[in-house]
Formats: structure tokens, sequence, C-alpha cells
């Protein structure tokens, strides 16, 4: 007759057998895209973060989550993003330089000449930066993407993720 | 559970430069991440998306994390909104109606709640299996497949008699039990029961 060990034991073991199949659903390309984002840590430039997103809400998209978010944030964050905008700007701002960003241009503030990379997790494009301060970003990356933006006078700044 | 002296061990290293507790974190909570896209039934296309931004925003938050414990729920919010913003894009270019209402109606706290409690618990029996012996870990591995193997063919695959097999599973779920990596959970006696938190 089963006593009181054996009903622990079948629990124990469907709980392990739950375990298991969690963890046996997930396909192994969804763990290597977790595993590659590492190669972002510790990147030596400086992080612009977002101070204009023309979507309506600065701290939403890309940047700035943090532990303790509530439910509310999230809502908030929902609702913004449903608002239909056909063209985004966005602005990354760091101590000594900002990157406006529209959906092809962008430009460095103040001007100043360099280039700017565009990561995707594919791989890096570099393009010049004219001594305006102007560059293009074409094609528009279909995945997320950041900027990294080095200047003639040597400023190497990054921006947070970008989805456009 | 939420002071798993692992996770934040784990944190604490990746922050650091240790690509190999990056490595355990995702393999950790790649499930989670996993299953919550599920419940949003996002494509595979979709899915990636996701799952990058999930992983990128993380990387990212490595060395700011204040709460290195809370890991599994900052995953779960952070997932939870990308989610919102794939589905939330999808009815943008008008390809999901009602559907979309649907999925949306599920996100609740209670859910969320019960989604990291289901990782962190399935998290470290994960762990608590790989600490286990090589034999006790292919008994296991037989015995929770799907379909689970008979003992017939337990005991021709793993040549042991048929009636040693439920000795050596008692033992080999004990030691489960016992193990370092379930310790985590801060429970002596934790009810396995599903959906259940009280003995």
């Amino acid at each position: 007759m089963p006593d009181a060990q054996d009903r622990d034991d079948e629990q124990l073991l469907t709980a392990l057998g739950e375990a298991m199949r969690a963890r046996r659903e997930v396909p192994e390309w969804f763990v290597e895209t977790g595993k590659n984002a590492y190669a972002w840590h510790n990147i030596d430039a400086e992080l612009a973060q977002l101070t204009y997103d023309s979507l309506g809400d600065p701290l939403g998209d890309s940047l700035g989550y943090s532990l303790g978010d509530s439910l509310s944030d999230r809502e908030r964050a929902a609702a913004v993003r449903s608002e239909a905008a056909s063209i985004r700007a966005l602005t990354f701002t760091s101590a000594g330089l900002s990157i406006e960003l529209e959906v092809v241009l962008g430009q460095i503030i103040p001007p100043r000449a360099g280039t700017i990379e565009v990561h995707t997790t594919a791989g890096v494009a570099s393009s010049p930066v004219d001594e305006i301060g102007c560059f293009a970003v074409t094609p528009i990356p279909a995945s997320p993407f950041r900027l990294r933006c080095r200047t003639e006078d040597g400023a190497d700044v990054l921006t947070g993720w970008i989805t456009l | 559970m939420r002071d798993d002296p692992t996770v934040i061990a784990l944190v604490t290293r990746a922050a650091g430069s240790d690509p190999t507790a990056w490595d355990e974190i995702v393999e950790r909570y790649a499930p989670l991440v996993w299953s919550i896209c599920t419940r949003f039934q996002l494509s595979n296309h979709d899915r990636e998306d996701v799952g990058q931004n999930v992983w990128l925003l993380l990387v990212e938050q490595l060395g700011k994390l204040r709460e290195p414990a809370a890991l599994p729920g900052w995953l779960a919010t952070t997932t939870h909104r990308e989610c919102l913003r794939v589905v939330t894009s999808a009815r943008k270019s008008e390809r999901l109606g009602t559907e979309l209402d649907d999925a949306l109606q599920f996100v609740d706290n209670t859910m969320i709640d019960e989604e990291i409690l289901m990782a962190e618990r399935n998290a470290a029996l994960r762990a608590a299996f790989a600490e286990l012996p090589p034999k006790c870990q292919r008994l296991l591995s037989m015995l929770t497949s799907d379909p689970p193997s008979s003992y017939a063919e337990i005991s021709a695959t793993l040549q042991i008699p048929v009636g040693s097999i439920g000795p050596q599973r008692a033992r080999c779920l004990e030691r489960l039990r016992k193990s370092s990596a379930l310790a985590g959970l801060g429970e002596t006696d934790v009810d396995w029961a599903e959906g259940d938190t009280h003995a």
C-alpha cells in the first residue's frame, strides 16, 4: 500500500519530469541567442542614454529597465506603443555628444566627422559621419540594433538597443 | 526562495567577466522566457526577437541589479513587456484582431508570480539532478521520459534486475531531495504537488 514516502516520491518524480520537459521544449537556437548576448558585456564605450523618443516615452522602449518595475510601468509602456507613429525620431545623449536618429538619417550633435557603426547580433556595418555630423543607416535593421559612434576627436559613444 | 545563493553567485560572477556564469544563467532561465512567449502564442521569429532583447537588456543590467536574487522576477517582467511590444506592433499592422485581445487579457500579476515560482523550482530541480551520480541520472531520466519507460525497458537498458528498480528509484530520489541545489528553495518540507505551496 502506498504510504506517505511513496506519495512524496511520486510527487518529486512528477515535478522533476515537469522540470526536464520544460527544458526540452526550448530549442537550442533560442538558448544560443541568449548566450551570444554576453558579447556585449563590458563594451569599452560610454553609454549614451535615450533622452527623446518621438513615440512619446523617453524611457519606455530600449533602455532603463530596472529591478522592481511594476505592472503599471508595463501598462504605460504598452499604451505608449499603441500610438501610431510612421516616422520615429530618437535622441541619445552622453556627456559630450548626442546622437539624433530618424528612421534613415541621423546626426551627431555638436556636428563633427567620424564613423558610425550599426551593431546587430549578426554583425557590424560601418559608415562615415560627414563634417556636419550627418550619417545614414541603410538598410534599416529589421532586428534590434545599436549605434556606436567614434569621432575624429576621440569620442566613443554607444547607444542602447533600438527596435524600430 | 528569493534569496537563492546560487542565483546571487551567478549574477555576481557574470557581472564580473565570467562567460560560464552567463551561460548558466541563460540555461537556467531560457525555459522561463520561452514559456512566456508560448503563452503569448508568438511565432519563432517573434520569439527570437523577444529573447534577444531580454538577454541584451540583462547584459546591460548585470552590474546594476540591486537585488541579484530577484533575477527571475526581473526576467519574467521584462519578457512580458517585450511580448507586449511584439503583439502591439502586430496589432498596428492589423495582422491580429481578437486573438490579440485574448492574449492580452492573460496578463496579470498572479500568473507572472506563478511562472516565476515554477521557473525557480524547475531550475533548482534540474540543478539538483545534475549533481546526481550518472547511474541515478540515467534511471530518473528513463522514469521521467515521455512516455515513461517500463520497468522491463529500464531493466534491459540499464542492466539491473526489475526487482531492484524500486529501491534504487527511492534512493536516487532521496539523494535528489537532499541535494544542496534544492536547499536554495529554503523549505525542508516542500510539497511537490503541482501548483500547491503548502504541505
